[in-house]
């Protein structure tokens, strides 16, 4: 049960076109792996908690740097040489009392990945390599838990939305492990765009209240101001999640 | 008949396909892989789109550069080509 605070804080997203009560109620006993906090995964973060999501496991290693400071939202100038993710989630507590954060300050490898994964109800990607996104693809798959894919270069950003052994993983998407370049360009509000569109999706995935685009792929090239819809197709052969694994 | 189709390319590519206009003009029967010939022969300096790139037609996933289904293209097809992008 909500209590009457609890039902004050979110009085303006529980109703018509929103969330129904049981959905916020879903909310608020639902996990989410966020990994890593920054560009997007900081405002996707950010959503989940004001939203009101449960509990929220944080994995970012390293300490925040200034080059960070043209998207970091969890961070500020005077945290620039602190490590991120206890910085982090100190202040995603003190934005909403009723979510627990737990920090992790490093990237998950293959077993902690599938063990995280098979705790939470959604995991929500947003490192940047492919390396550690078909990581967390897998570890979603194995577990049978839903995966947003939150991913962004320069001015566009793409979003996958799986719904394990249904829809297509990334595997499907990406077959042979694409290029990626350490130091992508990137422009904030991008990033938080595509990071809060990933936190929309998860809200709506964790509360049972909207429709998950599960299955497609959602592309905005901010850079010409165009937005695409792709219907993704799931390989049968797919190694990952495909029929004969 | 010729046959016009929107292009629309994206991700990691803006240098490759600066210069390629919007719409390409084909001659009927024209498939997803001669139309991805047309273009490499577009792209400017040379350069080529990653093997990796997502093909799609029509709001429809259809594979990579490297692999994907055959498919015939209609008059006023949209061709989406994205070169991922893994940006965090
Ligand atoms: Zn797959």
């Amino acid at each position: 049960m909500l209590t009457d605070d609890e039902l004050q804080r979110y009085s303006r997203q529980i109703g018509p076109g929103v969330l129904s009560r049981q959905g916020q109620e879903r909310l608020r006993e639902s996990s989410v792996l966020v990994t890593r906090a920054g560009g997007m995964g900081g405002p996707a973060a950010l959503a989940l908690t004001t939203a009101g999501v449960g509990r929220i496991v944080l994995a970012h290693g390293g300490r925040m740097i200034t080059p960070d400071l043209n998207r970091q939202i969890l961070g500020s100038e005077a945290t620039v040489g602190e490590f991120r993710a206890p910085h982090f989630a100190d202040y995603l507590r003190s934005m909403n009392r009723y979510v627990e954060v737990e920090p992790l300050d490093h990237e998950p490898d293959d077993d902690e990945a599938l063990e995280i994964a098979a705790r939470v109800d959604a995991v929500l990607s947003c490192p940047p390599t492919f390396d550690e996104r078909l990581r967390l693809s897998r570890a979603a798959v194995d577990t049978s838990t839903p995966l947003i894919d939150a991913a962004q270069w320069g001015m566009m950003g793409t979003l996958i939305v799986v719904d394990p052994s249904r829809t297509a993983c990334l595997r499907c998407v990406y077959p042979q492990e694409p290029p990626f370049e350490e130091l992508f360009p990137v422009v904030g509000a991008i990033s938080a765009a595509i990071g809060s569109l990933a936190a929309l999706e998860a809200i709506k995935i964790l509360s049972g209240c909207g429709e998950p685009i599960f299955g497609k792929m959602l592309m905005y090239d901010g850079f010409r101001g165009r937005a695409s819809q792709i219907d993704l197709r799931r390989d049968p052969q797919c190694p990952v999640c495909g029929d004969a694994r | 008949m010729p046959l016009t189709i929107r292009l629309t390319i994206s991700g990691r590519s803006y240098d490759a396909a600066e210069g390629v206009p919007r719409e390409l003009q084909l001659g009927d029967g024209t498939t997803v892989d001669d139309a991805l010939a047309e273009l490499a022969g577009q792209l400017k300096n040379g350069s080529v789109l990653p093997d990796t790139c997502l093909v799609a037609l029509g709001g429809a996933h259809l594979g990579t550069i490297a692999e994907h289904e055959p498919r015939s293209l209609r008059d006023g097809d949209e061709l989406v080509i994205i070169a991922p992008v893994a940006g965090g």
